[in-house]
């Protein structure tokens, strides 16, 4: 029984927030990457600094903007990563199912999820947490070296490099299963919309919970 | 690595400092530290020190959050081998400066003064000590007897009594070697104006191998001199090839045991360097008990031991500088306008020359951090049209306290300018 | 092109207001501590210089002599070994001439 109904999964608004996360966050990691092994010549370095600086000031400026225009949906971002339930224990002890469903192409039970899974809202906590920290430590060592406190800089330099590998690795991760989850990725890159009975499986909770007609809303 | 070295004499270092390419981000904080501009390297790549353009004054390794920068001179193990040789009499150099931080590396807070607890550590390592304070002292005898003379010279038309050349005004302090680096790499026609003065550090490595052989009743050759400084470019100094007055003084009276040059001093220790000899031998400097210096030649008075400040050099000349003029001290003692950590400080005294019985302003000017402060003095010393006579200059910001040798505090930066970012980018 | 391409959305109504102004609290708390927090160390960023500086003065302020022509080490030191300042000896031992280093630079 499939119908064609579709739920609005991602506005514009949050569209282009993750476009933009895209065109800065891809550099930034792989100029990241050249900048930890310093591999290159000296104006090739320069270069990828220089690109490094220039996707870091776009990544900024892009979670200002989403922070003041879509203040309501970080809230509720907020909100869905850090509600935890007993739920979640069990989907990491299956790791959510998808080992056994890519590896052993085997479909076992998964406990219901929210608008995310527990994988999701553990890569939402790196993301915002780390992407907070990044951000912050990047200015400073961009700008401010020279007058802040020695040691200071160097553990600003130290977080900088930790939380960079860590949001480097999980994005590969993020790269993998959200072009894996195919209807998923077109939501995002394309239309924001996701077919009903798609979320029905991948997030019951959301669906039963927080999903409404429009209809039964605007009329 | 050093063979294009070409602002360098032979046998001097050619350049303390280094950078690790392993340690550097390419950040490019030490360029805001570098007085000259020495630091090459794009932005994002990694840092090497020109040395043609390097004074060796050590704020890019003060300064660097990851510890790129290093020393290219490190003596601890030579130092602790002639400690060691009971033949040789080794005199420890120590710098005011050194007082009041190497407690830090040893769990004291910032500015503790240490020096009878410095004292003891020394003696326990085998150390005879020779304050520099009081080759500060000796500095300023002769420094501002030089002083005088330029200006008796300058206002009164006075001839020199020795029949010697006689500098022009304003005369510029010559104690800190990164400085007199600047002037003869950058400035050469300001040489006349240096104070032809030695440096405290290199009087004292001659004082200890001429006047000092009688106070340790040791010959010149038996005495090793260790100059225990605040300063990286220190290293650098006690290395130039002139400084070997001593050996031609012994020779020219019989008293050189052998053929044999020896420098006035023969090495440097740093702050730092000192702080690991110390580990290095078992010896905790903070649980020490206080000893004296234990000879004359630790003699010193508080106008020697402000030498490590920004101004220190300036009050201690002007102190006897005025006595010998006036007649009378200075009072009160102290010379409030040349203390504290304004970029370039100065005064003017009036006071009555009682040889000429004539009334005569000095006016003075005192720099530190010359990386943000010194172009416009240079500038209008150059054009003619300086209104100071006298003019002290240290390289690091707040002077030598916080000097390149020093240890590193990692709770502070010495940025002294506004707190403005800088965004990097070539 | 039909007006409405998709038939559901989430409830706006979903986040309430007492948990809007929590969480946005604490998110306008997280991120002004950092500010703060930079404000704080630069302010104290050279109080270790002025330790220091300190701890000289300190040595000047309790010293019996003060001023350097009053060191009776340094008399000493004229009256046994080097004569008087910028005397004979001194020109020989105590001073110094410099060098123009800019000749290897073209």
């Amino acid at each position: 029984m499939i119908s064609q109904k579709t739920i609005l999964k991602h506005p514009l608004s949050v569209r282009i927030f993750h476009y933009l996360l895209i065109l800065s966050f891809l550099p930034l990691a792989v100029t990241g990457v050249f900048l930890y092994f310093k591999p290159l010549s000296e104006s090739a370095m320069n270069l990828t600094m220089q690109i490094h600086v220039v996707a870091g000031v776009v990544l900024t400026l892009d979670a200002i903007a989403f922070f003041l225009i879509g203040f309501n949906r970080v809230v509720l971002f907020l909100k869905r990563i850090f509600y935890f339930s007993i739920n979640d224990i069990k989907w990491f002890a299956i790791l959510g199912g998808y080992p056994q469903k890519i590896l052993l192409r085997k479909k076992v039970v998964v406990p219901s999820m929210g608008k995310y899974n527990s994988g999701q809202k553990l890569f939402g906590i790196c993301v915002l947490i780390g992407g907070t920290i990044l951000i912050f430590t990047g200015w400073i060592l961009w700008a401010l070296p020279h007058l802040m406190p020695r040691e200071a800089v160097s553990l600003l330099g130290t977080l900088h490099t930790f939380f960079a590998w860590v949001l480097t690795l999980f994005l590969l991760v993020h790269l993998f299963l959200g072009i894996y989850m195919f209807d998923d990725f077109k939501a995002m890159i394309l239309h924001g919309k996701i077919p009903y009975d798609e979320a029905k499986e991948m997030a019951p909770l959301w669906v039963e919970k927080e999903i409404i007609s429009i209809s039964e809303n605007s009329y | 690595m050093n063979v294009a070295a070409k602002t360098y004499q032979k046998g001097e270092i050619p350049g303390v400092i280094a950078i690790k390419a392993s340690a550097c981000k390419g950040c490019d904080a030490c360029k805001r530290h570098c007085p000259t501009g020495a630091i090459t390297g794009s932005f994002g790549a990694t840092h090497s020190v020109d040395v043609d353009s390097c004074l060796s004054c050590g704020q890019c390794l003060i300064n660097c959050p990851f510890g790129a920068p290093y020393e290219t001179s490190d003596t601890v193990d030579e130092v602790i081998a002639r400690l060691k040789d009971r033949n040789t009499t080794v005199v420890g150099i120590i710098a005011p400066a050194v007082r009041v931080a190497i407690g830090e590396d040893f769990g004291l807070p910032a500015g503790s003064l240490v020096t009878g607890k410095l004292y003891g550590s020394m003696k326990k390592a085998g150390f005879e000590i020779l304050d520099n304070n009081f080759a500060a002292d000796l500095t300023i005898m002769e420094e501002g007897t030089e002083f005088i003379v330029r200006a008796r010279h300058a206002v009164f038309g006075e001839k020199s009594e020795h029949g010697a050349e006689i500098g022009p005004l304003p005369q510029f302090t010559s104690c800190c070697p990164a400085w007199v680096r600047l002037v003869e790499t950058k400035y050469p026609t300001l040489i006349p104006n240096l104070s032809s003065a030695k440096s405290p550090q290199q009087m004292a490595g001659t004082v200890a191998k001429t006047y000092g052989t009688k106070v340790w009743g040791k010959s010149a050759e038996k005495i090793y001199t260790v100059g225990i400084m605040p300063c990286t470019a220190k290293k650098l100094e006690a290395s130039r090839p002139e400084f070997n007055n001593a050996y031609e003084y012994n020779k020219k009276n019989g008293r050189a045991l052998t053929d044999k040059p020896y420098p006035d001093i023969d090495t440097v220790l740093t702050t730092r360097d000192l702080s690991r000899l110390f580990k290095k031998l078992k010896i905790n400097l903070a649980a020490e008990k206080d000893a004296d210096g234990g000879s004359l030649l630790a003699d010193y008075t508080g106008a020697g031991t402000i030498f490590g400040n920004t101004g220190g050099v300036m009050e201690a000349a002007l102190r006897t500088a005025y006595a010998v003029l006036t007649g009378e001290e200075l009072k009160p003692l102290e010379f409030k306008p040349v203390r504290g950590l304004k970029g370039v400080k100065s005064a003017s005294v009036k006071l009555k020359d009682t040889k000429y019985n004539k009334e005569v302003t000095v006016n003075v000017a005192v720099i530190h951090n010359i990386a943000e402060n010194i172009k416009p003095v240079i500038d209008e010393v150059l054009s003619g049209r300086s209104p100071y006579h006298f003019i002290e200059v240290m390289n690091c910001p707040g002077g030598c306290i916080n000097g390149g040798g020093q240890p590193i505090y990692g709770n502070g930066s010495s940025w002294l300018g506004a707190i403005r970012p800088l965004f990097a980018w070539k | 092109m039909e007006k409405q391409s998709y038939q559901y959305i989430e409830n706006p109504l979903h986040v309430t207001r007492r948990e809007f102004i929590t969480i946005g609290g604490i998110v306008a708390a997280f991120l002004a501590l950092p500010a703060v927090w930079i404000k704080m160390v630069t302010s104290s960023n050279n109080n270790y210089i002025l330790a220091r500086t300190k701890g000289l003065y300190r040595d000047d302020e309790k010293a019996s002599i003060r001023v350097s022509h009053a060191n009776k080490s340094v008399a000493r030191y004229y009256k046994e070994f080097g004569g008087e300042p910028l005397g004979h000896l001194s020109h020989e031992l105590l001073h110094t001439k410099y060098i123009n280093r800019t000749k290897g630079l073209s």
